[in-house]
């Protein structure tokens, strides 16, 4: 069975679609990374498959029940959303956060597991500090930490890394597949191409609000599509780990360029 | 502190008035409770102050509410229109020969006023961006002066002469009235159902604060809460404008001072909300009451010049964090 499953959905607004018919398949332990240009959908597509946006056309099914079947909490339970762009009303503290985090999987010993979410995201130190306060790393520690405190069967990340440095943006990836190393099913909405490389199972590339092509990172990395969708040239180069690293070209490279990769 | 002003806006309330009392004096009458002047303070004076003090917390709690609802510091019942709206359904309920009874009607009509109200400026709010400062208040303002306008055209087409418009425009100023035993007693079983509501609410403002998506994400059912939530903010002001009148202010500084105190999360925000909005309006009928002697202020002139400052101050604050 898989963890979550969305089946042809389309989504729409002011009459033009945002989403055409995308299917998507999160299993357990495995992470999926959504790339795709600007405007191509991608966050449209986590929020569908998370609930918050009601398509216009197919279904999302959790854990093998309609989405639209679970209960509000049960389902907050199940399902880590970290948005794109989070910016709380009131000047919560650390502990706060964590405690809205945990406690909407209905945990009793909302204490220990905010403890041990503080430890896992090392932010024993920030516990007590408010929001206005954490820097910009801090504050992406603290988010995900509330949103992944509980153990969600399904991870839904909309571009996590946009704020991040380079050193947070890897770890943050690496606390993600850690995730899925603990049995979660993970979907990253991914901007840097070689974070994707290197963080992610499979890749679905969407262009368009449609599905260009899904499969196995590696493959899809290889793909003449990626750079027709990012409309730029793209240079392949192997790591040491064997680890695919995506370089556009020049602009004047672009005519002679063929035999690399 | 919270504690330490809710005592001392009672004691300041039983000894302020036309007659202030020095404690001395008051220490003295305790011990004999047949003068005339101490059955005067527990007959007359008791009643109005523990009555301030349930429509401070009143205001409290609906300031709380709204701005949990609004996610803003600056939402406040009579800023926003709440208020007006249902000043406008008691004055409709006050005047016009309607054919249910008054006790029935004015709370019916200041409820429904305060609650079409709300929803006016939360729609209008949202039409020009969710959270935004200038948008929220500028909705709010006009709003108010739209109910206000409506309310004083209300006052001048429906007179007679009568004393219904002096009982209007003396209570549109806010100020509360001396209730008898069993009026205190329902007002005061209100505002206890008003506090256990607010708590009910705690965790869903809660989420609320972290934005619409993120709460939705975090399972509260986000426009059913709203719905919800406005309509006890609506309920909360409907009494307290029944019972005080309009009376600003108090439900913008309260949660503050509370927030100040206690951090934002909404459970332990509440009581202590309360608890600081029932002394501060205690400590302002008390001035209300001795500042003139014998005539009164009224209670909204004094909560004005207190509040208007301090609004004034966060609204400086907000505008520095942008």
């Amino acid at each position: 069975m898989m963890a979550l499953e969305a089946v042809g959905m389309t989504v729409e607004a002011g009459g033009r679609a945002l989403l055409l018919d995308v299917s998507l398949r999160l299993q357990a332990g495995r992470v999926l990374g959504i790339i795709g240009p600007n405007g191509a959908g991608k966050s449209t597509l986590v929020k569908a498959c998370a609930g918050l946006l009601a398509p216009t056309a197919g279904s999302v099914t959790l854990l093998g029940r309609p989405l639209a079947n679970w209960p509000a909490r049960e389902r907050a339970a199940r399902i880590g959303y970290l948005p794109q762009h989070f910016l709380p009303h009131w000047d919560y503290s650390v502990r706060e956060l964590l405690r809205l985090g945990v406690e909407r999987g209905g945990t009793r010993t909302v204490p220990t597991t905010v403890a041990a979410a503080a430890l896992a995201f090392e932010l024993q130190p920030f516990l007590d500090r408010r929001w206005s306060n954490l820097s910009g790393g801090e504050r992406g520690r603290a988010l995900a930490a509330s949103v992944l405190a509980p153990a969600p069967a399904v991870v839904l990340a909309d571009e996590p890394a946009a704020a991040l440095d380079m050193g947070q943006a890897a770890a943050l990836m690496m606390r993600l597949n850690a995730q899925a190393a603990a049995g979660a099913a993970v979907a990253i909405v991914v901007h840097d191409l070689n974070l994707a490389a290197r963080w992610c199972d499979r890749l679905l590339i969407l262009a368009g609000g449609q599905c260009v092509t899904e499969g196995p990172a590696s493959e899809v990395l290889c793909s003449p599509a990626l750079d027709d969708v990012f409309g730029v040239r793209l240079e392949r180069l192997i790591a040491r780990d064997g680890t695919i690293v995506l370089v556009p070209c020049s602009t004047v490279d672009v005519e002679t360029d063929g035999e690399e990769g | 502190m919270t504690a330490g002003l809710l005592v001392l806006g009672f004691i300041a309330g039983l000894l302020l008035g036309a007659e202030t009392l020095s404690p001395a004096e008051a220490a003295a009458l305790l011990g004999t409770p047949e003068a005339p002047l101490a059955e005067l303070i527990l007959a007359w004076r008791l009643p109005r102050v523990l009555a301030a003090g349930c429509v401070g917390a009143l205001l409290a709690l609906g300031g709380a509410v709204f701005q949990g609802v609004f996610r803003n510091p600056l939402a406040e019942p009579y800023l926003l229109g709440s208020a007006g709206g249902a000043a406008v359904g008691a004055t409709v309920a006050l005047l016009v020969a309607l054919p249910v009874p008054g006790a029935v009607a004015l709370p019916l009509l200041a409820f429904a006023g305060a609650w079409g109200a709300s929803w006016l400026v939360l729609l209008l709010a949202r039409l020009a961006g969710p959270a935004s400062i200038a948008a929220l208040l500028l909705a709010g303002v006009a709003v108010a002066a739209v109910l206000g306008a409506v309310r004083s055209f209300l006052m001048l087409a429906l007179s007679d002469e009568t004393v219904s418009l002096q009982a209007v425009l003396s209570w549109s100023f806010g100020g509360v009235q001396t209730p008898s035993w069993g009026q205190l007693g329902l007002l005061a079983a209100l505002t206890a159902a008003a506090l256990g509501l607010c708590h009910a609410l705690a965790r869903g403002l809660d989420l609320l604060g972290l934005g619409e998506a993120m709460a939705e994400g975090f399972g509260l059912p986000v426009r059913r809460f709203i719905a919800g939530a406005v309509l006890v903010g609506a309920g909360l002001v409907a009494v307290s404008v029944v019972w005080g009148g309009l009376v600003g202010f108090v439900g913008l500084m309260a949660p503050h001072l509370a927030r100040w105190r206690c951090g934002p999360l909404h459970a332990r925000l509440m009581s202590r909300a309360a608890a600081i909005g029932a002394g501060l309006a205690m400590l302002a009928d008390g001035a209300a009451r001795s500042l003139l002697p014998p005539a009164e202020i009224p209670l909204g002139l004094v909560t004005a010049l207190i509040g208007g400052p301090f609004f004034l101050l966060i609204l400086a604050r907000e505008a520095r964090r942008g």
